[in-house]
């Protein structure tokens, strides 16, 4: 059984409890006492992750941390369709880590802002602000103009990858930063489409979307 | 000059941005816009807060005829902006004046205009043509709308077929306080690209561009790209700029109380049988065998709010004046469809509707009522039709299988020619059961059998004949149906009415004290004193001029008030019920 290290609040552990949900996988939670407890700085949590960061998922004896090795691992052994991370097709998975990496820039700026105005974190929260509307800016662009040439997700391939399960908890959660997304209406439209992806979960804070028209 | 720019119509969105389903973020001038496209087509440009708790409607949920708040789940119908439902009070239709304020929306040039209070039509771009344009990626500015309009003056690009030549020659075409039109040229070949200036807030803008000529295949990405990354240039430059400006203050929009098409609409508690609607009958069809369709648009302006299960009065050329139920489905708000049933002993009403009224004729109609209100919160919920008692629940259907909830609707008629509104039945798919030719004892086991599996939380509605009525009624409570879950409504009232007792009515809040002789009802007595009521039907039908009894033995004589009720005592229904005791004091 899998287990994930967990906090209810985290975005990078919503990641994992939507990749599991959109896989269809079973899986146990510990939860993680962050705020107020700080527990992922408890001795006994250092021990699984010496980083003191959430998430952790422990599988077959396996120990994993950060949220996009995480991803890359769960699509990797329990997608039998191979499309949320295809291992035989190498442009994609170039591009797939690219915008992993990507998304650990949206956690360092749009998670960073929610930190900061939820749980108090001391931290510049203009440089929070401003980075992570850098980083939307870009990504609505090629956000539209994928839309312009036919394409649906942050890849090149006419269905999802992990990449845009790492991209999407903390775009949908930056309103709770202070980082409105009105400006980037092509982002809007991704976050629908992410939503009515089949296993689509909610969290605190992120709505689901209605059913899409039928075609 | 924001007052002027409150007058004129500015782009607020691209058509692309409204795909089904979908819900835009759109400010104009300080005021958030939820901009959502129905299934139906229609553009809603809406104040973007619930009128509930103010969430934003732009998260809200875009379900193609309704648009729901993500926090307490209150609908709100395409292009009327009304209130539909408020789950926490599933039994009770919303108040009309829950409206929210909507502002027009104009498609053109491949944008979306609005306003606030917009003079005059969308204007006319010299050099666009509506078809074959190129809508350019909007871009969203943090400054000024002057400060970028300044910028765009000096702005360069290439004509679309010359994208890699040297620098194309620009000349400045027209230029106003939100637009500018440039043109380039090079070689032979020249593009006019109209750039809008939306006044997002006083220190945000957003350029739309639109080019005069669509470019095919693959060059018409490199010529977005193109201008998208000449723009962005412009953008950081004119941020730059704003930066190192002191920052105007936000534009503080102006949150009205009620919107002025709201207040128009006729008052609901004071005029009696007054029609003040007028509609024009835009098409009359045969529905079913002996059942004409009518479809009712408005002469001006938009139609009320309805909610399903509602009625109007249909005011006609003869003077007679009728109840008609709504058969529309959620959000389908530019017209009200309903169905009238040639009678064999009519006194004027359907066979006026039927002979008379014609295709272009104009009639006055009452706003909606709704006495039949649809709760949305049962685990299943039994419609049970009787002939043209299929009109509101028809409605009712409608609205759940919008919504996805579990419903079957039973149709009783006798020939499959008889059932009404084939095109609305049809998209019900399995969950329409009909009911074809049977007898009295056939349709009492056929009720036996679908009303046998009574669970909580399911409700039971009925509309059909008197005795089918009655029948159902029986049935269920045979069968353990509580009162609370059964929600009928009948055509008409065909008990003798003995109108022979005379009493005296006190009305509690007006302090008045009326005397009603025989022959004479409540509702007459009071009209004559000068207390208005509203009423509808004026036979103890329909459930409008119901008051509440604070003292006094009423004399039920409707078909109104369920078994319960009318024990309780507390209720009556002022057209056609009288007292048993000497003096009734009414809430009035």
């Amino acid at each position: 059984m899998i287990t994930l290290y967990d906090y209810e609040l985290s975005g990078n552990c919503y990641k994992l409890r939507l990749m599991m949900s959109f896989l269809g996988i079973g899986y146990k939670t510990v939860p993680v006492d962050f705020y107020p407890g700080r527990e992922h700085k408890s001795e006994w949590f250092l021990k699984l992750n010496p980083l003191g960061q959430l998430p952790v998922l422990e599988d077959d004896g396996l120990l994993l941390r950060d949220a996009q090795a995480i991803l890359v691992y769960l699509a990797s052994k329990y997608d039998p369709s191979n499309r949320w991370y295809p291992r035989d097709n190498p442009a994609l998975l170039g591009e797939i880590s690219q915008w992993l990496a990507f998304a650990d820039g949206i956690t360092g700026t749009a998670s960073a802002a929610r930190l900061h105005d939820g749980l108090f974190y001391e931290l510049d929260i203009d440089a929070a602000r401003v980075g992570a509307h850098r980083l939307f800016r870009i990504l609505d662009e090629h956000l539209w103009f994928g839309e312009q040439e036919g394409r649906d997700w942050i890849c090149s391939a006419n269905h999802p990858t992990i990449a845009d399960v790492a991209c999407f908890p903390y775009v949908i959660l930056s309103e709770e930063g202070g980082i409105p997304r009105q400006d980037y209406p092509a982002i809007r439209r991704w976050c629908d489409r992410v939503k009515r992806i089949k296993g689509f979960i909610v969290m605190s804070g992120v709505f689901p979307a209605g059913p899409a028209k039928a075609a | 000059m924001l007052e002027e720019a409150r007058n004129r119509w500015h782009p607020i969105a691209s058509t692309s941005d409204l795909p089904h389903r979908h819900v835009f973020h759109g400010q104009l001038m300080g005021r958030e816009f939820a901009v959502w496209r129905a299934d139906d087509g229609f553009v809603n440009v809406w104040e973007n807060r619930c009128l509930h708790r103010g969430v934003r409607l732009s998260i809200g949920i875009n379900d193609g005829r309704e648009l729901k708040c993500q926090y307490h789940g209150w609908r709100y119908a395409n292009r009327t902006a009304g209130c539909t439902y408020i789950p926490a009070h599933p039994a009770d239709a919303p108040a009309r004046t829950i409206t929210n304020r909507t502002f027009p929306a104009v498609e053109r040039y491949g944008l979306v205009w609005s306003a606030e209070e917009p003079i005059g039509e969308v204007p006319d771009i010299a050099g666009l043509a509506e078809c074959d344009l190129l809508v350019l990626r909007a871009i969203p500015v943090n400054a000024p709308a002057g400060r970028v309009i300044e910028r765009l003056k000096a702005h360069r690009f290439q004509p679309s077929g010359k994208l890699d030549a040297a620098d194309g020659e620009i000349s400045v075409e027209a230029a106003q306080e939100f637009s500018i039109a440039l043109r380039s040229r090079y070689g032979g070949s020249e593009t006019l690209a109209v750039f809008f200036v939306q006044p997002v807030d006083s220190n945000r803008s957003v350029i739309r561009g639109v080019l005069d000529h669509g470019v095919q295949g693959a060059g018409r990405i490199a010529v977005l790209r193109h201008h998208n990354e000449r723009l962005s240039a412009l953008r950081d430059l004119a941020e730059r700029e704003a930066a190192a400006a002191p920052a105007p203050a936000p534009i503080e929009p102006v949150y009205e109380r009620v919107s002025p098409e709201l207040a128009e609409l006729p008052e609901l508690t004071t005029h009696g049988r007054k029609a003040a609607l007028r509609v024009t009958v835009s098409k009359k069809w045969p529905a079913a065998d002996g059942i004409a369709g009518f479809e009712l648009r408005p002469v001006k302006g938009l139609l009320p709010t309805f909610h399903p299960g509602a009625h109007i009065d249909v005011h006609m050329p003869n003077g007679e004046i009728r109840q008609y139920s709504i058969t529309n489905g959620p959000g389908e708000t530019d017209r009200f469809v309903i169905g009238v049933k040639l009678e064999r002993d009519s006194k004027g009403g359907s066979k006026c509707m039927h002979e008379t009224v014609r295709e272009g004729d104009v009639l006055a109609i009452s706003e909606p009522r709704n006495n039949f209100p649809l709760r949305r919160d049962a685990v299943k919920t039994l419609f049970v039709a009787g002939g043209i008692g299929i009109t509101p629940l028809l409605a009712m259907a409608q609205a759940l299988k919008n919504q996805n909830l579990a419903y079957e609707l039973h149709y009783f008629a006798q020939t499959e020619a008889q059932l009404a509104f084939p095109d609305r039945l049809e998209p019900l798919g399995n969950a329409l059961k009909p009911h074809l030719g049977l007898s009295p004892e056939q349709t009492g086991a056929a009720l036996r059998e679908l009303l046998s599996s009574y669970k909580r939380d399911m409700h039971l509605y009925i509309c059909g004949p008197g005795p089918m009525l009655e029948a159902a009624r029986a049935v269920a409570a045979e069968q353990g149906w509580p009162e609370t879950a059964v929600h009928f409504e009948y055509f008409k009232n065909t008990n003798m009415i003995d109108d022979s007792s005379s009493f005296q009515v006190a009305l509690a809040r007006s302090c008045v004290t009326l005397k009603v002789p025989a022959g004479k009802t409540i509702l007459e007595a009071m009209r004559e004193a000068g207390i208005d009521m509203p009423s509808s039907c004026e036979q103890g039908a329909c459930g409008t001029c119901l008051a509440t009894v604070i003292e006094g033995e009423p004399d039920h004589q409707d078909v109104y008030l369920s078994r319960s009720e009318r024990e309780s005592g507390t209720k009556i229904m002022t057209c056609v019920s009288r007292a048993k005791s000497a003096r009734l004091v009414l809430d009035i």
